[in-house]
């Protein structure tokens, strides 16, 4: 066995090691084509893969130069067709990554290494839409598509400096997946950028599917629960990202786009904050937090509270608490996890269904579950009044990565519930303020307004300043340009405003 | 190597999570405690544990089967000296007796003259009760008051008691609960009191104020005098008094604001002198046909700052000549005076001097004119 597998790995490398070898192996693909052109003066080899390339733009505007007169040969060819990048090469390593690129590739003879490469990629994808996951009622609409070149073109089109940079990379093995590591050059951080793009180079893996996928592989701590990269559709987004001094990554094939640094507030902020006045900006993110530490220990402090702390319960609480309880068989633990267990199954139902029947879904679950449920005596209705508003807290969080997180950190803190009462609760939430205290994002802390405190960066965070206060960039980022303006003259220009109704 | 020792450490809690649970459903609350002295050191005690019957068949709709939710009303016995009832009857309950949501406990007015010291002993040693919770003596038995089904409400009782108490306090009765009982009992230079109250028919109504000197009960004040004793003992609003004007005329001053300020004389002499000055503005709820009109406020003002001096230094005669000192006389000589001699106060406050200089401002006589 041992034997056979050194042989395969011999026989078969992934690199086809001379020309005619990766004729041979592309002998029986039915889309690749290979022709021999005879022309009266010139005689040549033409291979494309006929799937990858762009048929139309060859018959037109490449094939009826390989008859002019005026080409004798391969030389000849490249100074005819006005077209950019055309590559003359003998590498193997890049013949064949183009040709699957979908790229034409020309030879005088057919088993010689020259080649004459020609850029015919044929561009399909989806056109560009509205975004669908992180929707906002006001501001852009548009979302990152599947191409990487038009996800580069919608950040670039809000970037217009030439400071605005992104390096190249190709990962995986086979794969050799393009990845697009943005930043502004002069406003992100050197240190940021190297670490990103040698955590990327360092990769070993065979196949890269999805920038999510890269931004697990790429994060400080893989085990820790808590997202440490914001994934965006909403290239408004990044670009907001990118002037504060962040960088982005891109990935051919993916319609998500990676942030990072990442801080934990910024999980917890939607983007559309930032059009909304910042009084009311600031009530929402507030509404938020408070949702989402509702969502995480409300289950868990009614177990407690039920089971171990009965002097808690307000007085007027008791007698609707007792009446609903006393019907249940269960202890309060188990019948918080049904609940949950049930509220789980639906979201992932609904979630795995196409739209339509996720209605249906949503019907069942919340008048025939919930109804029934408290009606056979499973449940009591007071707790599914818990469940219900904890459940939509959780989906009030507007990062999809972090609403799983914040649901699945429920569970933990309902065990110790159930194990120590209130006590549990807190022991529970030190070990997950402990965590969260040692995880960093790039090198970067991750809570990082609160700890490390640092009172200037608060002004973004749990609260959002107007827009002409927060003339600093983000502190934890430590951007090469600290300053976004100047905020001397920024309160200037807004204090000359007269009353016109004084004149 | 790691993970098995993580998963030994995640067994630890697991195995030995046995702390005691006391689900809601399954235990007796007990929201009340009544003590009667019996004599020869026995003391009937009384439980009450509320009862949630009503409205319970709104979540039996599964089956036809009943709910059991109903539990025993209350439970009483006779004890020695009335420590953790909850623990006797234990016996009797049909699940576990918590005793931690207790809103009153009372005693009766035989107790309170043998004294309290062993019921207010436990329940400051107990952790889980909360020191909040509102005592009474009661004028008759609390056995009686407690388990009598004849109540207008339906009201558990003991949320029934500790509600018109409370009700009360933000009005002319001071504020009371054991917290303040505990404090003017350990302290020096004071005496405690609580509320006193009485089943009248088918209510319960607040007669006054039980004065007690260390554990024993002394004297009552009644409920007509409660507004003196209260701006003499602390600042507040909401109060009201039914001033009787010499000519049989009434007129009911309700407070806005009342402040009080002790001045010390010669705290170490033989009679100290204290004044209390007192500053009241109030507006006129009620007064008799032409007793106020805005012009004649400052003589109505007048009339009712005489009548209030009048049975304030009338009360704390009386209060020197119980020798009991719930307003706190002896703790505010004690602070207006350097070395202080406390050994002698006894024997000096019944000698004490006190007068009162009370200022009253009406802001507003109504709509009367």
């Amino acid at each position: 066995m041992f034997f056979r597998k050194r042989k395969i790995k011999k026989e078969n490398p992934i690199q086809a090691e001379s020309v005619s070898d990766l004729w041979l192996r592309l002998e029986n693909v039915p889309d690749f084509i290979h022709f021999k052109h005879k022309g009266e003066h010139f005689h040549c080899w033409v291979s494309f893969i006929q799937t990858l390339a762009d048929v139309e733009y060859l018959h037109r505007d490449v094939f009826p130069y390989l008859y002019s007169d005026k080409v004798h040969s391969l030389a000849d060819v490249q100074q005819q067709i006005p077209i950019e990048r055309m590559i003359r090469t003998k590498d193997m390593a890049v013949i064949q990554a183009k040709l699957f690129e979908g790229y034409t590739i020309i030879q005088e003879y057919e088993r010689e290494a020259d080649c004459l490469i020609i850029p015919s990629v044929k561009i399909k994808g989806r056109q560009i839409e509205k975004s669908e996951i992180e929707t906002s009622i006001i501001g852009p609409r548009e979302a990152f598509v599947e191409s990487a070149d038009a996800n580069i073109n919608l950040v670039r089109k809000r970037i217009p400096i030439p400071q605005f940079k992104f390096d190249e990379l190709h990962i995986g093995k086979i794969s050799k997946t393009r990845v697009c590591v943005l930043y502004i050059d002069g406003i992100a951080n050197k240190d940021n950028i190297n670490t990103v793009k040698q955590r990327i180079r360092d990769l070993e893996v065979v196949s890269m599917i999805d920038a999510t996928m890269l931004a697990l592989m790429i994060s400080d701590n893989n085990n820790s629960i808590f997202p440490q990269y914001i994934d965006t559709e909403r290239p408004d987004r990044v670009a907001g990202a990118l002037y504060e001094g962040k960088i982005s990554v891109i990935i051919e094939g993916s319609p998500n786009a990676l942030i990072l640094p990442a801080s934990i507030i910024e999980f917890f902020a939607a983007f559309d904050d930032y059009f909304l006045v910042w009084p009311i900006a600031t009530a929402y993110r507030l509404l938020r937090l408070f949702a989402i530490g509702f969502s995480s220990v409300a289950s868990s402090i009614y177990v407690a509270i039920l089971t171990y702390h009965y002097q808690l319960i307000p007085d007027n609480l008791i007698p609707s608490l007792f009446t609903s309880r006393t019907a249940v068989p269960y202890a309060p633990f188990v019948e918080v996890l049904v609940m949950e267990f049930m509220i789980e199954l639906l979201r992932e139902a609904g979630a795995r269904l196409p739209t339509k029947v996720g209605q249906t879904i949503g019907i069942v679950g919340g008048i025939v579950i919930g109804t029934a449920s408290v009606q056979a005596g499973v449940v009591s209705n007071f707790l599914l009044i818990i469940i219900a508003l904890s459940a939509l807290s959780a989906f009030i969080t507007p990062n999809y990565r972090m609403a799983t997180t914040i649901r699945f950190i429920r569970f933990p803190f309902i065990l110790s519930a159930q194990l120590l009462g209130l006590l549990g609760i807190s022991l529970c939430f030190l070990i997950f303020v402990s965590h969260l205290i040692k995880l960093t994002s790039i090198g970067r802390p991750y809570i990082e307004p609160i700890y490390p405190t640092r009172v200037r960066d608060l002004k973004d965070t749990f609260i959002r300043l107007p827009l002409n206060y927060q003339n600093e960039r983000p502190l934890f980022l430590r951007p090469g340009d600290s300053k976004r303006f100047n905020s001397h003259r920024a309160h200037q220009k807004a204090e000359v405003k007269k009353s016109e109704l004084d004149n | 190597m790691k993970i098995k020792v993580f998963f030994l450490l995640m067994l630890i809690p697991l195995l030995s999570g046995c702390l005691p649970t006391s689900t809601l459903d399954q235990v007796l609350m007990v929201e009340g405690e009544g003590f009667d002295y019996l004599g020869n050191g026995k003391i009937m005690g009384t439980v009450v544990i509320p009862s949630f019957e009503q409205g319970a068949s709104q979540n039996g709709q599964g089956g036809g089967m009943q709910s059991i939710s109903s539990t025993i009303r209350s439970l009483s016995g006779v004890t020695y000296d009335g420590k953790s009832l909850a623990d006797k009857f234990q016996s009797e309950g049909q699940e576990i007796l918590r005793v931690g949501s207790m809103k009153t406990m009372i005693y009766d007015k035989k107790l309170a003259k043998f004294g309290l010291k062993n019921q207010l002993s436990f329940r400051n040693r107990d952790p889980d009760v909360p020191s909040a919770i509102s005592i009474a003596v009661v004028d008759g038995s609390t056995k009686e008051l407690l388990t009598a089904t004849d109540y207008q409400t339906k009201v558990p009782i003991a949320r029934y008691i500790q509600h018109m108490i409370l009700q009360n306090t933000q009005q002319n009765y001071p504020s009371t609960n054991l917290r303040y009982f505990l404090d003017s009992y350990y302290g020096a230079y004071m005496d405690p009191f609580m509320p006193l109250i009485k089943k009248s028919g088918d209510h319960l109504e607040m007669q006054g104020l039980a004065l007690f000197r260390n554990d024993k009960y002394i004297m009552s004040i009644p409920d007509s005098k409660m507004f003196v004793f209260k701006m003499l003992y602390e600042p507040f609003n909401q109060g009201f008094y039914d001033c009787l004007l010499p000519s049989g005329k009434h007129i009911v001053v309700r407070n806005v604001e009342s402040s009080v300020k002790y001045k010390v004389e010669d705290g170490n002499g033989v009679s100290p002198k204290v004044v209390a000055s007192l500053q009241i503005k109030g507006y006129v709820r009620q007064a008799s046909p032409k007793t106020v009109s805005t012009k004649a406020a400052s003589t109505v003002s007048k009339k009712v700052a005489d009548d209030l001096k009048h049975n304030a230094e009338k009360m704390v005669r009386q209060l020197q000549r119980k020798g009991v000192d719930p307003l706190r006389i002896g703790d505010t000589v004690r602070s207006a005076t350097r070395h202080f001699d406390g050994k002698t106060w006894n024997e000096r406050y019944p000698n004490t001097n006190f007068s009162c200089q009370i200022h009253v401002e009406v802001i507003q006589t109504g709509i009367s004119s």
